[in-house]
């Protein structure tokens, strides 16, 4: 359609150039252009030519002036596709993807056949995942261009996503047939074909794959997927003996795959143990430098057969030195009948290694030659590996320290060392000997993460960053570069660092900057919708799509998830005071020596935050100058994205709504953590503050789905039904009904009372369960009290783990169960029988922290003044 | 222990193993452009529990005017430490030496190495069978030189004998020079290899 307001000739040639200028990002001549149009007084409220400097003035990055002249731009030609056009690629460029998709359907309006507009729009569908709209535009898009290539691509792929498996075939196949003269060796086609593949495997027809595969092998570059793809159809469709060999040359080409030996055994139709070990024997003498064959028999081993061949693994494994030689067999420990072999063995070589040189009686015996002197160092560490996993700390580090005498310059010793400690439950002794490892080798990146890791684990934030700053960019803060590149697993220990030391607001940017990274990933497939398309990677596409479709089920997103939630849930129940306030805190009931403490820790927090406004005025100015900078950079180039606010912990910590954010952060992991019940119970927690009911239900009866024997869903179900009578009281009888006939799905009709008793009757070997339980008790009748208590406090201690006594102890300690000072004094001197090694059970570390502190003072007064010197 | 071709959901994970293991690192982006480009050359080696403790992540080099061989790249490669002494480095960079060749018809592969990183240097001279080809002064951000070295992947052809004479031929014609640049392609990158193992 030709436009509703036409420019005469020489202002039309202008308008030309405009657009041009505009391709060839030159913004500047664009500018100028649009306005000597406008300077003609019969075109100065010219819509197309409005709305063209309006995207102009974008690209140079100034969004505010761009929105007013597109806008102005549209309301006077809104009959012209152009105007809507642009709209829509200035909200594109927003990532305002929906408004955009809006603009460019009004565009169609008034152009229906524009094919960029066509293209411009398939993006945006395809990227918001409107599935069926984007069928329909691939279909136009095919209609008029059925002689380009991604026409058919598009259109076929459209219906792959749909599921219409059929359709997406036939279209494939139609294009195919269209091309003549396939050049050897060409790439792009053979990625067509497997795509093809791809789609008919999905569709469950496996003999028509494999005949596709057959007929087009030899088109096929990729000869990797064709072999895998063809085992497997062969297999599927009950011609086993056919994949054998594809098995086998697959083995040859890479005998370092597990799958490909499971699925040899299918293809051999061998499901028993010796067979599958004596196959593995020749597998063994084919590839003697292969890990596979030697390890996958571990697997399948018993017995005696499996003592043999677990005998030959370690041995080999220590007389090598080999690292990971425990952390490859640690998977055993799910079978407490290899483990005694495994204990046994591993023994008895210390044993022999330390008397004769040998691994065993035997080998001494006959005179065979003695092992290398390292085989010692190697076995007492799988020993003190062994014994870590098995939480025996006292042995463990009695077999490490004997390594690190006998070999002290081997970094892994310490390593393992430091782990021990963690698992033991003292961070700051498990962070001193990373950090000595870390000393012994400066070079590697690896050992200095560990390193930071456990800092973080100590809640040593600032030395973690320091230690981490040796390897990242300079002239940008660690923390800075850290984000920049993504590095997630520093930002959520960061996060739960902060969380541990109860600063929520920095533990809250943590969690967001990791949300960022996801909704930065999720926007990195925009450019690859084309990309793709042109370079013909099918198959790696549309699993980069089903990928980024379930993004946020990514462990990182779930851990910053939940820390959110519960720093969100935290400053729900417990607000902080408005930054004026804070200082105004309730002095008068405080004993003497509660408010020295108070006083010492209220200067220290003045302290902290006068360091942390001088670092962030100075980081202020520098992201200014960066800003600055990046503009001038970019005065030619793409439009920025949309700049996100900063995230300020103080303002953060103080949310208008924590519960609103904190649903934020839970509806993705509903949508895509569904199968974990932590899921379903913090979205009790914000439910239940929210008193909605029916989400209360929904939340229990999907944690009930995942494991109804969970601890915790007790307590949601007893909490349940008593806020129900509060909960119930003014709801329409509708509601009601449905509430009523829920919860007596739920629970019947007994009390809280009864239910709890039944609990603790039924689950009385279980220590969470009585936790939950106790609480309950103690909720439901404050006077008992002692029973409470005692209920969990009498469990025998030795038969806890480390992470159950340390939660039942803070429970004590934090006020769960009121006032009960002197049972937390007991409780913590029983732990600290058992957890000798676990800090929190220690008496007298409060002394050590505070050094710490106070060593991080002075630090942190260096670096105020570095600072300044650097403003 | 389990070595095979990455997939797209491989590709954060081996971002993480990266950011562990090498000072050189790169947004998710780039690992994109890699697996969706080239979606055969870079494999993973992972552990029982299916985590990621070693990867190769590798691409085609744009030929450069004058030069019709064909020739892979090693954008980076690590091996977590508690992983070493395993052969994994070796095996993974074999794999898509193999894949580079029979995709891409590469005739050799290259990469840059830190003039310091000893056991990076010795693998890929004594094992891999690389050549220093020359020195890059100050590729890498922090100021040090790079060693660009190549691989002849004649023994992964099948017709070896016919791709060993083309290769000499252009060994003889064409001098190896190149250059990793930040912007050699539109993702926004420092684009320089890392490799440790």
């Amino acid at each position: 359609m030709p436009s509703s307001d036409p420019l005469p000739p020489k202002e039309s040639a202008l308008f030309r150039k405009l657009m041009k200028c505009y391709e060839m990002k030159q913004y500047k001549n664009g500018l100028k252009l649009a306005k000597q149009i406008l300077s003609n007084p019969k075109y100065t409220e010219h819509g197309e030519t409005l709305a063209m400097k309006g995207l102009t003035l974008n690209g140079l990055g100034r969004r505010e002036e761009a929105y007013k002249y597109v806008r102005l731009g549209l309301r006077n030609d809104l009959r012209s596709h152009v105007c809507w056009h642009v709209y829509g690629l200035l909200q594109r460029s927003d990532k305002k993807y929906d408004e955009a998709i809006k603009c460019y359907r009004n565009a169609l309006k008034w152009e229906k056949d524009n094919l960029q507009i066509l293209k411009d729009l398939s993006l945006l569908q395809i990227q918001m995942r409107d599935l069926e709209g984007y069928k329909e535009t691939r279909h136009h898009l095919f209609k008029l261009r059925p002689s380009q290539h991604a026409s058919w691509i598009g259109f076929a792929m459209s219906y792959h996503l749909l599921g219409d498996l059929e359709m997406a075939n036939s279209i494939l196949d139609a294009f195919n047939q269209s091309q003549t003269s396939i050049e050897p060796n060409d790439y792009r086609h053979s990625e067509l074909l497997l795509y093809q593949n791809q789609i008919l495997v999905e569709a469950g027809k496996y003999q028509e794959a494999l005949e596709h595969l057959i007929k087009y092998e030899n088109q096929m570059v990729d000869k990797l997927a064709v072999q895998e793809a063809m085992g497997d159809l062969y297999i599927k469709i009950g011609q086993q003996s056919k994949a054998v060999p594809i098995f086998e040359e697959l083995i040859d080409r890479n005998p370092e795959n597990t799958l490909y030996y499971s699925q040899f055994f299918l293809a051999k139709q061998i499901s028993d143990a010796d067979q599958k070990l004596s196959a593995f024997k020749k597998f063994q003498e084919t590839y003697p430098r292969a890990m596979c064959p030697k390890r996958l028999p571990l697997d399948v081993a018993t017995g005696d057969a499996f003592q043999t061949v677990l005998d030959n693994y370690l041995r080999r494994g220590l007389r090598k030195g080999v690292p990971p030689l425990f952390v490859n067999v640690r998977s055993l420990h799910t079978q407490p009948e290899k483990v005694a072999v495994m204990e046994k063995l591993i023994l008895q070589y210390y044993e022999n290694l330390t008397r004769s040189g040998h691994f065993s009686r035997e080998d001494a015996d006959k005179n065979l030659p003695v092992e290398p002197a390292s085989a010692v160092v190697w076995t007492l560490l799988f020993l003190a590996q062994h014994y870590d996993y098995k939480r025996e700390t006292d042995k463990a580090l009695e077999y490490i320290n004997a390594a690190i005498e006998h070999t002290p310059t081997l970094i892994e010793l310490f390593i393992t060392k430091g782990r021990i400690y963690k698992h033991a439950g003292d961070p700051v002794e498990a962070y001193m000997w990373l950090d000595e490892a870390q000393s012994m080798d400066t070079a590697d990146r690896y050992i200095n993460s560990k390193c930071a890791k456990y800092m973080l684990r100590a809640n040593l934030i600032k030395e973690a960053e320091d230690i981490c700053g040796k390897f990242t960019r300079e002239g940008v803060s660690a923390m800075e570069n850290l984000n920049e590149m993504q590095c997630m697993w520093f930002q959520t220990e960061c996060a739960l660092a902060y969380q541990r030391m109860e600063r929520w607001g920095e533990s809250l940017k943590k969690c967001h900057e990791v949300d960022r990274h996801f909704a930065e990933i999720i926007e990195d497939q925009f450019d690859f919708h084309t990309y793709c398309m042109r370079k013909m990677t099918m198959r790696a596409y549309v699993g980069l799509l089903r990928l980024e479709d379930v993004l946020r089920r990514h462990p990182f997103y779930f851990k910053a998830a939940k820390c959110a939630i519960e720093v969100y849930i935290r400053l729900y129940d417990k607000p902080l005071k408005s930054e004026e306030t804070i200082e105004e805190i309730d002095t008068e009931n405080l004993p003497p020596s509660e408010l020295k403490k108070l006083r010492s820790k209220q200067r220290k927090a003045k302290k902290k935050a006068e360091l942390e406004s001088a670092q962030a005025a100075q980081a202020q100015i520098k992201r200014e100058q960066h800003q600055k900078s990046k503009q001038q950079a970019n005065q030619e180039a793409d439009p920025e994205a949309p700049q996100l606010d900063e995230l300020i912990p103080e303002k953060l910590e103080r949310p208008d709504d924590p519960l609103e954010k904190a649903i934020e952060f839970l509806k993705p992991l509903q949508q895509l953590a569904k199968e974990r019940i932590e899921t379903h119970l913090l979205a009790f927690e914000l439910y239940s503050r929210k008193s909605k009911i029916l989400l209360m239900i929904q939340s229990i009866k999907r944690a009930l789905a995942i494991d109804a024997g969970h601890p915790q869903v007790h307590s949601c179900i007893v909490r349940l039904i008593r806020a129900l009578p509060t909960l119930t009281k003014d709801l329409n009888v509708a509601v009601k009904t449905v509430v009523d006939k829920a919860v007596k799905e739920l629970i019947g009709t007994k009390s809280a009372q009864q239910l709890n008793d039944e609990f603790i009757a039924k689950h009385s070997s279980s220590i969470m369960h009585l936790y939950e339980a106790a609480r309950i008790m103690y909720e439901l009748d404050a006077g008992k009290q002692e029973a409470a208590i005692k209920l969990i406090t009498s469990y025998d201690v030795a038969k806890l783990k480390l992470e159950d006594a340390t939660k039942i102890f803070e429970s004590l300690r934090d006020g769960i169960f009121g006032n009960c000072e002197d049972a937390v004094k007991n409780y913590k001197e029983t732990c600290h029988k058992h957890f000798k090694y676990a800090r929190l059970f220690r008496d007298n570390v409060e002394e050590t922290t505070t050094e710490k502190t106070t060593e991080e003072g002075s630090d942190a007064g260096n670096h105020v003044e570095k600072a300044t010197a650097d403003l | 222990m389990n070595i095979r071709c990455a997939k797209p959901e491989d590709l954060m994970a081996m971002q993480h193993c990266n950011l562990l293991c090498l000072p050189e690192n790169y947004q998710m982006k780039y690992y994109f452009y890699h697996g969706l480009t080239w979606p055969q050359l870079s494999y993973v080696a992972e552990d029982d529990k299916g985590n990621i403790v070693g990867y190769v992540l590798a691409k085609m080099e744009e030929p450069e005017s004058g030069e019709d061989s064909k020739r892979g790249h090693i954008t980076s490669l690590a091996v977590k430490r508690s992983y070493r002494r395993l052969g994994l480095a070796q095996k993974l960079m074999n794999q898509a030496s193999k894949a580079m060749v029979e995709c891409f018809e590469a005739q050799y592969v290259s990469l840059h190495v830190r003039k310091s990183n000893r056991a990076a240097l010795n693998l890929y001279t004594n094992t891999l069978k690389f050549k220093i080809i020359e020195i890059e002064p100050k590729y890498y951000a922090d100021g040090e030189d790079a060693y660009a070295m190549r691989r002849d992947l004649g023994e992964f052809t099948s017709t070896k004998a016919d791709n060993l004479e083309n290769q000499e031929n252009n060994q003889d014609n064409n001098k190896i020079h190149y250059r990793e640049s930040g912007t050699a392609n539109h993702h926004d990158h420092s684009n320089h290899d890392g490799h440790c193992c």
